[in-house]
């Protein structure tokens, strides 16, 4: 391990981002508050995103580490121990004076802060918790900051430090237990799970202060979220989206994320990707992220053990739609909410603004195009007093041709595979192309190839 | 049919609705626009509308009494939004405007007017409204300070929509110990915050263009960290740029410092 103490503000900014950016979360959302008169920031429910990168992420925060030394030796990650890259850090002060410079220029939304583990996990989560204590103290910033919950840190760090962030993260990395066995042994459920279920109990009992005391300080107001790793082990469709189905209604995390495994350490024990980062994947991952959080939809409603992974060709709400014909059509002027709702092409706003404008006028297509349905999508599943838009046949390959017709659904370099020739619902077919695409081969199979 | 022609602003559109509503015409004889008529109708009177604050202020009142400050404020930023119906054959701002708040006093709880959006004038308040309200929204994050030498933090930007009184509260109670100055280079508009006070919006008449260009010495410094920090937390291997420029339209882009500087090499 090689250190650079002298290392100036630039390089260090340049490492300590680059190690960071393979962490999703970047939202600034969850949370509203008013600025104060005597310091500066505030922060809007919504969130605000200040930029966009080069790979079309959004930049809310300023996403850093505060050290990439790191103890432990996690085969997917760019700081793991064994890994020769230049190590440094930065000092609580650095981290205040760029957060507090860059906000003043509304260059970003707040601080992201996450760590590797250095000397110790409570070594780790004292310096965190130092950093966002001087600036919320000494610097009076009212802006949002995201900390990362070191596992196997002393509960009562987690906790000083939850009263003072907005909101808190401890990465689930793998989906199960085995894969993280496997590739982060420094790591296991337990310490991951711990300090997730400490700051889930501890949100519940602060809202209930809150209720008592208006004033008492709030722990982690925006809620926890976690993520995970997307096509570095073999688990399938299925078994992701169920851990994150528990996740939401066993440990009532705000997000979920998903990252597409890239692998940065060429590591033998994790599968290649010639073909790049499973992206296609961890879209529809987050379709069906969304489907469950805001759709009423459950995981068992979109895959099984026996159909395990999602259709690459359609989104998961046109998929399930296709395959529940007996639904559809939907009246728009007297459907309900939940049954708006399902339809492909209507989102949750859309829904919520026919429920209400229908109750002074009839609807019609125009009406529904005009409100912010996509017609083009939801024309083969509604009707609007009676009639559909078009003569459409209720017929599952007829809906189908016509939906892949429309070019957002799928990445170009797929359309172009040719599919007018072939047949979609070739089961062998599509598996092939689900190889290729997602590599979802098992490591083993990997080495055995080499 | 009367038509009445007012300034195109929230005062003047309001100024327009006392006058259209007080002359007693009827509703139905009536319409709003801010756009002086290149030709004008066979068959119209044209009534032009002095902008006057009290009758506008009277206006304001009577809305947020009756239809609640949410409704209200929805009202407002449609008012500040672009009217591109010279476009499309679509209803005209102040008229759809005028319509709304007709249908709005109609009704017993006026709060609920604008779920109506199978209503032609509500259907289009709601699209201006949206449109100034993302605008407005993304330059919430796409907006840029730049530290001046004398410590005043200036952005300058080009909107489509008069959105300086939204983006004024914003930042006033972000930034409250900051001198700040919003430029709206379109509209020749300026929002001044002095430190610990109120902001203001004025025109830009005698402002000293020249005094904008010097920059302190930290704030280069700044911006190259800030560029930094922009090109390194890009993944490579995800690189995307249609991605990119759909979420952060290039007409926003001039203005925002990580991007200028690829358009300058």
């Amino acid at each position: 391990m090689n250190l650079h103490l002298d290392m100036d503000l630039f390089e260090k900014l340049t490492l300590l981002s680059a190690a960071a950016k393979y962490d999703v979360a970047c939202t600034s959302s969850g949370v509203d508050r008013q600025g104060s008169h005597k310091g500066m920031g505030n922060t809007i429910a919504p969130g605000i995103c200040h930029s966009f990168s080069a790979d079309g992420r959004c930049i809310s925060l300023l996403k850093i580490l505060f050290t990439n030394e790191c103890i432990f030796n996690c085969a997917y990650c760019l700081n793991n121990r064994d890994s020769d890259v230049p190590r440094t850090s930065f000092t609580p002060e650095e981290i205040c004076t760029i957060t507090m410079e860059f906000y003043r220029r509304n260059y970003i939304e707040g601080l992201f802060l996450s760590s590797g583990i250095l000397v110790s996990p409570d070594y780790t989560m004292e310096l965190i918790y130092q950093t966002v204590y001087q600036l919320r103290t000494i610097h009076h910033f009212h802006g949002y900051i995201h900390v990362k919950a070191i596992p196997g840190a002393d509960p009562y760090l987690v906790e000083k430090t939850g009263f003072l962030a907005d909101r808190m993260s401890v990465n689930l990395e793998l989906p199960t237990a085995d894969s993280l066995k496997q590739l982060a042994p420094c790591k296991s459920r337990h310490t991951i799970l711990k300090p997730m279920r400490q700051i889930q109990n501890r949100i519940a009992d602060n809202k209930q202060e809150l209720i008592v005391y208006h004033n008492s300080p709030k722990f982690v107001p925006a809620g926890q979220s976690t993520q995970m790793i997307i096509g570095a082990t073999p688990e399938n469709d299925f078994q992701i989206m169920s851990v994150a189905e528990g996740l939401y209604q066993k440990f009532h995390l705000k997000r979920v994320f998903y990252s597409a495994f890239v692998n940065v350490n060429d590591n033998s024990m994790l599968p290649a990707l010639p073909g790049g980062p499973p992206l296609l994947r961890e879209h529809r991952l987050y379709q069906a992220d969304w489907l469950l959080r805001y759709y009423h939809f459950e995981v068992s409603e979109l895959l099984s053990a026996d159909r395990p992974d999602f259709n690459i060709f359609l989104d998961p709400k046109c998929d399930w739609a296709l395959r529940h014909l007996e639904y559809f059509p939907v009246e728009i002027n007297r459907a309900s909410y939940q049954t708006l709702l399902r339809v492909p092409g209507i989102g949750y706003k859309s829904a919520e603004r026919i429920v209400k404008a229908r109750r002074r006028n009839t609807l019609t297509f125009e009406d529904l195009k005009k409100i912010g349905v996509v017609l083009k999508r939801a024309l083969y599943f509604i009707t609007c007093s009676g009639r559909m838009m078009y003569r459409t046949k209720l017929e599952e390959n007829y809906i189908c041709e016509n939906l892949m017709r429309d070019k957002t659904q799928i990445p170009k370099d797929i359309r172009q595979g040719g599919y007018q020739q072939l047949s979609f619902f070739d089961k062998e077919l599509q598996a092939d192309f689900q190889l290729t695409d997602t590599q979802i081969i098992p490591p083993f199979q990997q080495i055995s190839a080499q | 049919m009367y038509i009445f022609i007012c300034e195109d602003s929230i005062d003047g559109i309001f100024t327009g609705v006392y006058d259209a509503w007080a002359s007693g015409y009827g509703h139905t004889n009536i319409s709003l626009t801010t756009k002086i008529p290149e030709n004008y109708s066979l068959f119209c009177e044209y009534i032009t509308v002095e902008t006057d604050y009290a009758k506008s202020a009277k206006v304001a009142r009577t809305l947020q009494r009756r239809m609640g400050e949410e409704t209200y404020s929805e009202l407002c930023q449609a008012a500040c939004a672009l009217d591109y119906s010279g476009r499309r054959k679509t209803l005209d701002k102040a008229d759809a405007i005028y319509k709304t708040i007709v249908l709005a006093l109609s009704l017993s709880d006026s709060s609920k007017v604008l779920h109506y959006l199978g209503e032609p004038c509500v259907n289009r308040v709601f699209q201006l409204s949206r449109c100034m309200g993302n605008e407005a929204h993304h330059l919430l994050g796409f907006l840029r300070f730049q530290e001046l030498a004398n410590g005043v933090l200036l952005a300058r930007i080009h909107p489509q929509n008069n959105v300086l009184a939204f983006l004024g509260e914003h930042f006033s109670d972000r930034l409250p110990l900051e001198n700040f100055m919003i430029y709206d280079e379109n509209r020749r508009l300026a929002l001044l915050h002095p430190c610990g006070q109120d902001f203001f919006i004025t025109d830009t008449e005698g402002l000293d263009l020249e005094a904008l260009k010097h920059f302190s010495p930290e704030e280069m410094e700044y911006q190259k960290l800030w560029c930094r920090f922009f090109d390194s937390i890009a993944v490579e291997a995800r690189v995307n740029p249609k991605l990119q420029n759909q979420n952060l339209p290039k007409r926003f882009q001039k203005d925002i410092v990580e991007f200028q500087r690829q358009n300058r090499i």
